[in-house]
């Protein structure tokens, strides 16, 4: 399993198929330092770190979103499609074996990409800091200042986010024929996944029981991505909350597990 | 690289009445690709099976190898059900058009497929270069199998099928597509393979390729099994013989036929041997190489 991992991030990096992604975040990322430098004047120095934690929090987001779906499509379906998965499962490997494989090598893939990203946010961030406290010692004294480790927690909170994305996806490629109608899906799970926040108001207030009862567990089929965005608490007085941050975890892990499950279900029966 | 042939049992696979359907279209139309094929392959031969494209060869070896399950039917190589991945352990399979991946080279290919197929560690790096140098692609390990002509495809195909050593090898088509010198040296291997205590199931659709070197055929069309029996049962003529000598003047030949006469035999007909092409091919081409040695 590791093995297939392994082949599977290999496959990744020598397609070069997230150095596009990786080159243009990064641009995203650094762009928002240039922004900043006529959007804020210097006295507002603690909105302007608000506002690049946001840049690079949205890149983040956006571009590790784009690249989880289509990096799990594509690296499931060249497989299929080149049928070295035919060679592969006519070995003693089991079905199993081959989908968590392929999650773990693209959940790596995404993983390095998260590190970079975060990596130069937390850079950012740090060189910004200095600067402003430099320029004005009493810069931060009504607050607004970011602690850095609390941004490294809110993006593995994504990264564990990504997870849950990839297996979704996962699960709808066992399933369908093409990679690009499994793309599609995944994007459109992925709006729904973030818009659950909203129906989440909208259902609690159906009066009729057994209607609310099939709603939800129709909408508990879908993870509420919002939780996982944490970064809104940054910054605050009171910082991150540990509590939330920590069951958001748990979510991701009990997702992952679940649509892992049906995932290895689904393939199980593909013929091959 | 040999078996202890006295532990094998009789049949390396044994088919049982399988019939594989495919849904096509959108009106639950099925389509009959393999149909109730009852077949044993017994241990340590090679057994051709044969047939024309589309008649199910591919079909009945994916299902041999669990990667189809059959519509009805069952089947079990060397008494494990082929839905358990067991089954599969002692097992190589080079599939039809082989395509690996295109980003290793050669040696990492068989190398990972050695892995997956859990040759131990300390044995990894002796046995992909001994498989590597069996199939002749010593001096292409290190290039990338995206950059390999169609023949060496097929040798890295047989080396990563036979990495880890398997009692039943199975190839699909391991000639089409590749030149005359290059089946050849196929069929040499399979009968290297066989020697070495091997059972050996091949796919073809042409036959005389693998006349030479099955010792049982089976013949299928359009799913169904029409013909099953040991090579040498089904095309030897043991009541007749072929005499092949220099031309002779017509003289000499009325003098022979006399002599046959004189006996109570006929001579039947007289034919003019013709060198098949492949092997005015193969002769062509080993002297060309010679002249072009210093
Ligand atoms: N996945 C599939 N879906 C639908 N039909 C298939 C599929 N695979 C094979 N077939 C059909 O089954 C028949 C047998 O195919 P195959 O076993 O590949 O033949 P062969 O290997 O003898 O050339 C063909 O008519 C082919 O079109
Ligand atoms: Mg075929």
């Amino acid at each position: 399993m590791s093995l297939i991992a392994g082949n599977t991030f290999l496959e990744a990096v020598r397609q070069r198929l997230f150095l596009f992604l990786v080159v243009v975040a990064a641009a995203l990322v650094g762009g928002a330092q240039f922004f900043q430098s006529f959007d804020f004047g210097p006295d507002l120095g603690a909105a302007s770190l608000k506002f690049l934690l946001d840049f690079g929090q949205g890149a983040l987001v956006f571009f590790g979103s784009a690249l989880t779906i289509t990096a799990t499509a594509q690296l499931f379906f060249s497989e299929i499609e080149n049928r070295t998965a035919l060679t592969l499962l006519a070995k003693p490997v089991w079905r199993a074996e081959f989908v968590l494989g392929k999650f773990l090598g693209v959940w790596a893939v995404v993983g390095v990409f998260c590190t970079l990203l975060t990596g130069l946010l937390v850079g950012l961030l740090w060189l910004r800091t200095g600067a402003l406290l430099a320029a004005n010692p009493g810069t931060f004294l009504h607050g607004g200042r970011i602690l850095l480790g609390e941004v490294v927690i809110v993006c593995v909170l994504q990264w564990l986010k990504f997870g849950v994305l990839a297996m979704m996806t996962l699960l709808i490629a066992s399933f369908s024929n093409t990679n690009l109608f499994s793309v599609v899906m995944g994007f459109f799970v992925l709006v729904i996944c973030h818009l659950q926040h909203i129906a989440h108001h909208s259902y609690a207030k159906l009066t009729s029981l057994p209607l609310r009862l099939l709603v939800e567990t129709f909408a508990r089929l879908f993870p509420d991505f919002q939780l996982f965005n944490l970064a809104e608490q940054l910054g605050k007085p009171s910082g991150l909350d540990a509590t939330l941050a920590l069951r958001a975890g748990a979510y991701a892990f009990v997702y992952i597990v679940v649509f892992g499950l049906l995932a290895v279900f689904s393939f199980r029966r593909r013929e091959i | 690289m040999s078996h202890d042939a006295a532990t094998a049992p009789s049949a390396a696979i044994e088919l049982r009445g399988v019939t594989k359907d495919f849904p096509v279209g959108l009106r639950g139309l099925k389509l009959r690709a393999v149909d109730n094929l009852t077949l044993d392959v017994p241990a340590g031969q090679v057994f051709g099976l044969l047939g024309p494209n589309g008649s199910g060869k591919s079909t009945t070896i994916k299902i041999i190898l669990g990667l189809l399950e059959p519509t009805i039917g069952e089947c079990r190589v060397v008494g494990v059900p082929s839905a358990q991945v067991e089954s599969r352990r002692n097992v190589g399979y080079l599939p039809e058009a082989p395509y690996f991946y295109r980003y290793l080279s050669g040696a990492e290919l068989v190398r990972f497929y050695a892995r997956v197929c859990g040759v131990p560690r300390a044995r990894l790096d002796t046995r992909v270069r001994e498989v590597l140098d069996w199939v002749g692609l010593t001096g292409a390990a290190a290039r990338r199998v995206g950059t390999y002509s169609k023949g060496m495809l097929q040798r890295v195909g047989l080396a990563q099928a036979l990495v880890h050593d398997p009692r039943l090898v199975i190839l699909d088509e391991p000639t089409a597509g590749v030149d005359p010198a290059g089946s050849a040296d196929i069929s040499q291997m399979i009968l290297r393979l066989k020697s070495e205590g091997r059972t050996v199931l091949i796919t073809s659709h042409l036959l005389a390729q693998i006349e030479d070197v099955c010792d049982r055929i089976a013949i299928l069309d359009r799913g169904k099994l029409i013909l099953e029996g040991a090579v040498a049962e089904l095309v030897g003529r043991r009541d007749r013989q072929a005499l092949i000598v220099e031309s002779l003047p017509p003289a000499e030949l009325d003098e022979l036929r006399a002599w046959l006469a004189a006996r109570g035999r006929a001579l039947e007909s007289i034919e003019q041997p013709r060198a098949r092409l492949d092997e005015i091919f193969l002769r062509e081409v080993a002297r060309a190489e010679q002249e072009a040695r210093p």
